[in-house]
């Protein structure tokens, strides 16, 4: 708390600059506009997978902080311990309650306002995360959760973003129904499935300067990540989730195909049924017999079920950020390229 | 009188009946019949009986059975000798109606009803009695009432006096037939039974003459014991022994001390029954004090004195081999006196033909002593029937003017007569293909790592020699349907062995200073194991001809005596099975001895492959195996994917072990029933015949590997890359699981590092991994020529490595000199050159070569990896979008067709576009 009140004000400092662009009108009807992270949350979460995390694993960990208007203020965090097959019966929450005690103790925020995961290149909209932030959501209803990037972030740029569920997701979710026409009804498409909350940085002024000091005495040269060149490697990655998550994409239209086609057949067979009912009922009529009764149509014809489309919703929105970042990448690389081109020539 | 016959109540029959319960038991029951041995006794047995007796006598024995399940409460037994009673009875229908229902047939019926009353009412009994027998009551007992109904009448009236209506009877009936007529007396007396029953253990163990009966009873009872206790006795002596009924201690004790006795007065009986014999009319009385004539002296079979004749003889034999096949026969007694009956006859000098008649029969009766197919032969019993056949086999050399066939019929036999040619029935070759599979059956049921498997294995030598000796009788005499059926069995007993002594002349003569030739065979082969045991040539007693013959034999190697062998059986054989098996074996042989190239051909001029699915299992086992071994033999010969397509459908099912026969699978337990496996048991194929499994194995995936590997380098980011081998690629997965890799240790592990290895093109890691002391105590040195194996393998695995070594790093070099790739495989500078121009005609490597430096220049026409990726990235999003369009088709309903149409056309183009970057696809048919 003590840290928090100190330090309100200046925004930004030497970690970067926050990534608040774009969807700053999305988050309009929601209860949190901006999410002010604390530069120890950031480096806790940065060491947290540069210790824990490693390949494709994911880290996680509990958000701590408070809310201040329609600003969400994230001064601490704690890790989840690593899942492994063994402790099956390692229990989350009684962890969870243990540390928040403790660290209420030592006077530290104690309050739960969201949680944090690693990607591995941007692949996190997932079912798993669907579900998490919706009960997140369902039980504070300010919570976050911040994604944080390590590939993105070693190559010179920190990228660390908060998301939550637009209120109309929020709906669909607590219907729990993702028939398509539920769906459509609630007009959610893979857009607006999530809302990027902008983030600040904010760093107490000791630290501030103690950062610009930090940056005056050190070389350029540290910092040539920025400037590599290699590509390939990373764009490979991204290609071939990319296609991955496409071929699932396709696999998903292929089902829903069917199950079209599936119901326009069922749909013609009740007509034919129908009609031929009509006929011989008209037939008995004029045979003076009385006619047969309406059987309940539905109980002859099965609809199909129909697939759950919030998987391919879900595939959508991951394609989309996929592209956005390949797009990003791209952009950054091109650049790069055009640089080295110029530098060259300027050399010849 | 009266103290034996008021035993209506079913209790007292209970109690008084069981101390000699076995004689009628075994007498009733149908299932055994006695060894009939003397004609005396054949004599009283062979009387033409009337229908009403045989009838009686049916429902006697049934009546007798239904006691004996009454008094050990086995009420389902009961119940099926009743069912049996009914219909017997329902047959003596006719009799019946002529004569009045017998008072036997009322009194058990009286009987059984109480008994089931009383049973029925006995809850606490009932508890404890198990489900069948409960079921069975019921049941029994509802029959029983309906069925009583009918006779109603006259069962009352049996209740009512059931002695008075007894003697009655009795006598009416001694007045109609007679009392002399023993043989009517013995089947009239179920009517008696009891009465006899408990008359026959006082005579016997009193040795009291003085019987309570009256005269005329007396008569009745003792002729009637007379003729039926031989039999009786005589079986119950074979059921006690060999047949399983379940008895009292006490019955048995009985029996046994009247055994005894019978041993006692054995001589004494024996004399009398010849005298017997001629004084049966005569009085009764001596008889009585005879006891009963017993016929315990089996080896004696002929009276003395009895001048011995053919027929007599043949008389004897058929009498024993009428015993055959049936229950309760002491087969080892049965074989015993064939024997003695062999010995009988060459004492007598009754001729030749005689003896190989017996013989016959012997051999037969061996083969017949195991009572279940899944039984094999004990090593004696083995032994005695490779003897005898060896001696069936002599005795037909030594006469080959005897005529043996098994088209000569019974009557046409002539076995005495000199003056025609002598005929005997019987056929040697069915027999001893009869001994080749006891052979494999004990073989199949031996463990095969014990001493015991190598001391049978020794017999497979006599077992050759059989055949061969048969097969040159055949050729004398035989039919080609005979001939063809001989030489399978030599075929097949010679198909899997390797010729060693053939190879060694082969390689033996090359050399200058011995002369070539077929003179120069080593001599007597020796073998060095014992499943390559030749055929045995110290026989003796041939004549000189036929060592001479046999030595020809054996200086031909096994290829032209194979060669040879299957050739007349294709021209004569008209049975396809036996012709299928020999090309099989033939094929296999060839492959065995590395003649690649004939084998192959063989295989696929007879178009095996096209139709064994429809041959039985033991000739697919034998083409699995076949398979294999050419797989095995065109790995031999470096002709890598040869091997692996031979190999590829019996490994890639993962039951090889199954498919060769050489063992059952266990996964499959709860698919198959014990029958089954009992089957699939006796289609084993014997160990010392086993293609190794983990050489098959080991070449298959050494096959794999050097197929597998360029061409997963070749085709790193072809998305539609199919794999040539599943098998492998399990195995390779299997081997990346691995947490921790230590060095290999089994043979899989050693070609997955191996395969390693050579993605990388580290030829000589991959040459260590493969060829190393551990693979070659494991697999290589169990080839016959295990060094030009290697040698093969090395030069494989440098050039493989050469192409995998290309395709991954070419796109890291401009231009390469042949030189250095020559030097880094160490292949010499044409065969570098001849794998670079064929990968470059092959499309495989974008390239050329530069003639006056030696160099291959490589051309960047390969799209990089981003490239690839972006490449298939578009094309599955093609996909996506054209599965898209569906959705909205459906929507759109009728118009739909007309949009697709044009999409249709739309994308086809646009594949076009993308197949211009996608021609690795099309030259992939590596």
């Amino acid at each position: 708390m003590a840290s928090r009140k100190e330090g309100s004000g200046a925004a930004g400092g030497g970690f970067g600059s926050a990534k608040g662009k774009g969807k700053a009108a999305a988050a309009g009807d929601s209860a949190v506009k901006q999410v002010q992270i604390d530069g120890l949350v950031v480096l806790k979460i940065i060491k947290h997978y540069q210790e824990e995390g490693q390949g494709n694993e994911v880290v996680q960990g509990v958000l701590l902080g408070l809310v201040v208007d329609d600003r969400l203020e994230i001064t601490n965090c704690f890790p989840f311990p690593q899942h492994t097959e063994d402790d099956a019966d390692f229990d989350e929450v009684q962890y969870q309650m243990e540390m928040m005690r403790s660290l209420r103790h030592v006077n530290i925020d104690h309050l739960h306002v969201g949680w944090y995961q690693s990607t591995y290149y941007g692949s996190f909209v997932t079912r798993a995360l669907l579900d998490s932030q919706f009960s997140y959501q369902h039980a504070i209803e300010e919570s976050v959760v911040l994604i944080y990037d390590p590939i993105k972030t070693a190559q010179g740029s920190l990228s660390l973003k908060a998301y939550r569920l637009t209120p109309k997701l929020m709906e669909v979710c607590k219907e729990k129904d993702f028939s398509p026409e539920a769906l459509k009804k609630a007009n959610i498409a893979y857009e607006n499935m999530f809302e990027e909350v902008p983030i600040v940085i904010k760093n107490s002024y000791l630290i501030n300067v103690m950062l610009w000091e930090l940056e005056k005495k050190s070389a350029v040269a540290d910092r040539h990540e920025l400037l590599s060149l290699a590509s390939s490697n990373h764009l490979g990655k991204s290609l071939q989730l990319l296609m991955d998550r496409v071929d699932e994409m396709s696999q998903d239209i292929v089902k829903y195909n069917t199950y079209l086609r599936n119901v326009s057949k069922q749909q013609q067979q009740k007509h034919q049924y129908q009609q031929r009912r009509q006929q011989e009922n008209i037939q008995r009529q004029s045979r003076g017999e009385p006619p047969l009764p309406e059987e309940d149509i539905n109980k002859l014809f099965k609809p199909p079920q129909p697939p759950p489309r919030m998987e391919s919703l879900l595939i959508a929105g991951q394609i989309n950020t996929y592209c956005q970042n390949i797009k990003e990448f791209n952009a950054q690389n091109l650049g790069k390229l055009f640089m080295a081109q110029a530098l060259q020539d300027y050399n010849n | 009188m009266s103290r034996f016959f008021t035993t209506g109540s079913d209790s007292e029959s209970e109690s008084s009946a069981s101390g000699d319960e076995t004689a009628p038991k075994a007498a009733g029951g149908p299932y055994s019949k006695p060894l009939l041995l003397s004609e005396d006794e054949e004599d009283t047995k062979r009387v033409v009986r009337s229908a009403r007796d045989k009838r009686y006598e049916e429902l006697t024995n049934l009546i007798r059975s239904i006691r004996n399940a009454m008094k050990i409460r086995d009420v389902s037994r009961c119940l099926e000798e009743f069912e049996l009673l009914g219909r017997a009875w329902a047959k003596a229908k006719g009799v019946v109606d002529r004569e009045g229902v017998p008072r036997f047939y009322l009194r058990i019926l009286a009987d059984l009803e109480d008994y089931l009353n009383e049973l029925w009412e006995d809850k606490e009994g009932k508890k404890k009695m198990n489900k069948n027998n409960a079921k069975a009551l019921s049941s029994l007992r509802q029959k029983l009432r309906k069925y009583n109904r009918d006779y109603e009448g006259q069962i009352a009236a049996y209740r009512q006096n059931p002695e008075q209506s007894d003697e009655d009877e009795e006598k009416s009936r001694r007045d109609s037939e007679g009392s002399g007529s023993s043989s009517g007396a013995e089947d009239d007396a179920g009517n008696f039974l009891k009465r006899r029953e408990r008359d026959e253990p006082r005579s016997r163990y009193k040795e009291s003459e003085s019987e309570p009966e009256s005269e005329s009873d007396e008569d009745w009872g003792d002729s009637a014991s007379e003729s039926d206790s031989e039999s009786d006795e005589d079986d119950g002596k074979f059921t006690s022994l060999a047949s399983k009924f379940l008895k009292k201690d006490e019955e048995r004790r009985g029996a046994e001390r009247r055994r005894e006795e019978k041993a006692k007065k054995k001589l004494e009986r024996k004399s009398r029954r010849e005298e017997e014999e001629e004084e049966e009319e005569g009085g009764e009385w001596e008889k009585v004090k005879g006891g009963v004539p017993l016929i315990k002296e089996k080896p004696k079979m002929f009276a003395k004195g009895t001048e011995i004749t053919v027929g007599l003889v043949m008389k004897k034999l058929n009498e024993i081999l009428q015993a055959r096949g049936k229950k309760g026969t002491d087969r080892a007694a049965q074989i015993e006196l064939l024997q003695h009956l062999v010995a009988v006859a060459h004492e007598h000098q009754l001729g030749v033909p005689l003896e190989l008649k017996i013989k016959f029969n012997i051999v037969a009766s061996l083969y017949d002593y195991n009572p279940n197919l899944a039984a094999y032969m004990k090593a004696e019993l083995w032994q005695r029937c490779l003897g005898c056949i060896e001696e069936l086999l002599e005795l037909l050399f030594a006469h080959p003017e005897i005529f043996v066939g098994e088209n000569v019929l019974e009557e046409s036999e002539n076995l005495s007569n000199p003056e025609q040619p002598f005929r005997v029935r019987g056929c040697v070759l069915t027999l001893v293909e009869r001994m080749d599979e006891e052979f494999t059956k004990i073989m199949q049921n031996t463990d095969p790592h014990s001493q015991e498997y190598v001391e049978h294995l020794k017999d497979e030598a006599r077992v050759c020699g059989i055949i061969g000796r048969l097969q040159r009788y055949l050729q004398a005499k035989g039919s080609p349907e005979e001939l063809c059926r001989v030489y399978l069995l030599r075929v097949l007993h010679t198909y899997y062995k390797f010729d060693y002594a053939a190879a060694r002349r082969r390689q033996v003569r090359p050399r200058p200073q011995v002369s070539p030739g077929p003179q120069v065979s080593p001599g007597p082969q020796v073998s060095p194991g014992p499943q390559v045991s030749p055929d045995p040539q110290e026989k003796e007693k041939e004549d000189e001809e036929k060592e001479k013959q046999e030595e020809e034999e054996e200086e031909e190697d096994s290829e032209a005596l194979m060669e040879r062998l299957c050739r007349f059986v294709y021209a004569k054989d008209r049975t396809d099975r036996i012709r299928t098996c020999a090309i099989l074996c033939h094929i296999y042989h060839h492959a065995l001895h590395s003649r690649w190239y004939r084998a192959r051909d063989l295989m696929l001029m007879s178009h095996l492959q096209d139709n064994i699915q429809h041959a039985d299992p033991p000739v697919q086992i034998l083409y699995n195996r076949t398979m294999v071994q050419l797989g095995i033999c065109a790995f031999r010969q470096g002709l890598i994917k040869d091997a692996h397509n031979a190999l590829l459908d019996i490994q890639s099912s993962g039951r090889a072990k199954e498919l060769l026969g050489q063992g059952l699978l266990l996964r499959s337990l709860q698919e198959r029933n014990a029958e089954q496996e009992k089957v699939e048991k006796r289609r084993q194929v014997p160990f010392h015949m086993h293609v190794n499994l983990e050489l098959l194995e080991c070449v298959y995936l050494v096959a794999a590997m050097l197929l597998e590997i360029p061409y997963m380098a070749a085709h790193e980011f072809d998305a539609r890359r199919r794999m040539i081998s599943k098998q492998f690629h399990h195995q390779l997965r299997v081997g990346e699981r691995q947490p921790l890799l230590g060095p290999p240790e089994s043979m899989r592990e050693h070609v997955v590092a191996a395969s390693k290895a050579m993605k990388t093109g580290d030829w000589r890691r991959c040459h260590r991994f493969v060829v190393n002391e551990k693979m070659n105590g494991k697999v290589w040195d169990l080839f016959p020529e295990a060094d030009q194996v290697r040698a093969m393998l090395v030069r494989k695995i440098q050039e493989e490595s050469l192409r995998t070594y290309l395709f991954t790093y070419s796109s890291v070099y401009d231009s390469i000199s042949m030189e250095t790739l020559a030097a880094m495989f160490e292949l010499d500078l044409p065969t570098v050159h001849g794998i670079i121009s064929k990968m470059i005609i092959n499309e495989e490597l974008m390239a050329s070569l530069d003639q006056p430096t030696a160099t291959v220049m490589m051309h960047r026409t390969e799209p990089t990896a981003t490239q690839n990726l972006a490449l298939q990235l578009a094309e599955k999003l093609g996909n996506l979008v054209e599965n898209n369009e569906r959705v909205l088709d459906q929507r759109q309903g009728a118009y739909g067709g007309y949009f697709r149409d044009q999409k249709d056309g739309g994308y086809r183009k646009g594949d076009g576009y993308l197949r211009r970057g996608g021609f690795r696809q099309e030259r992939g048919n590596y």
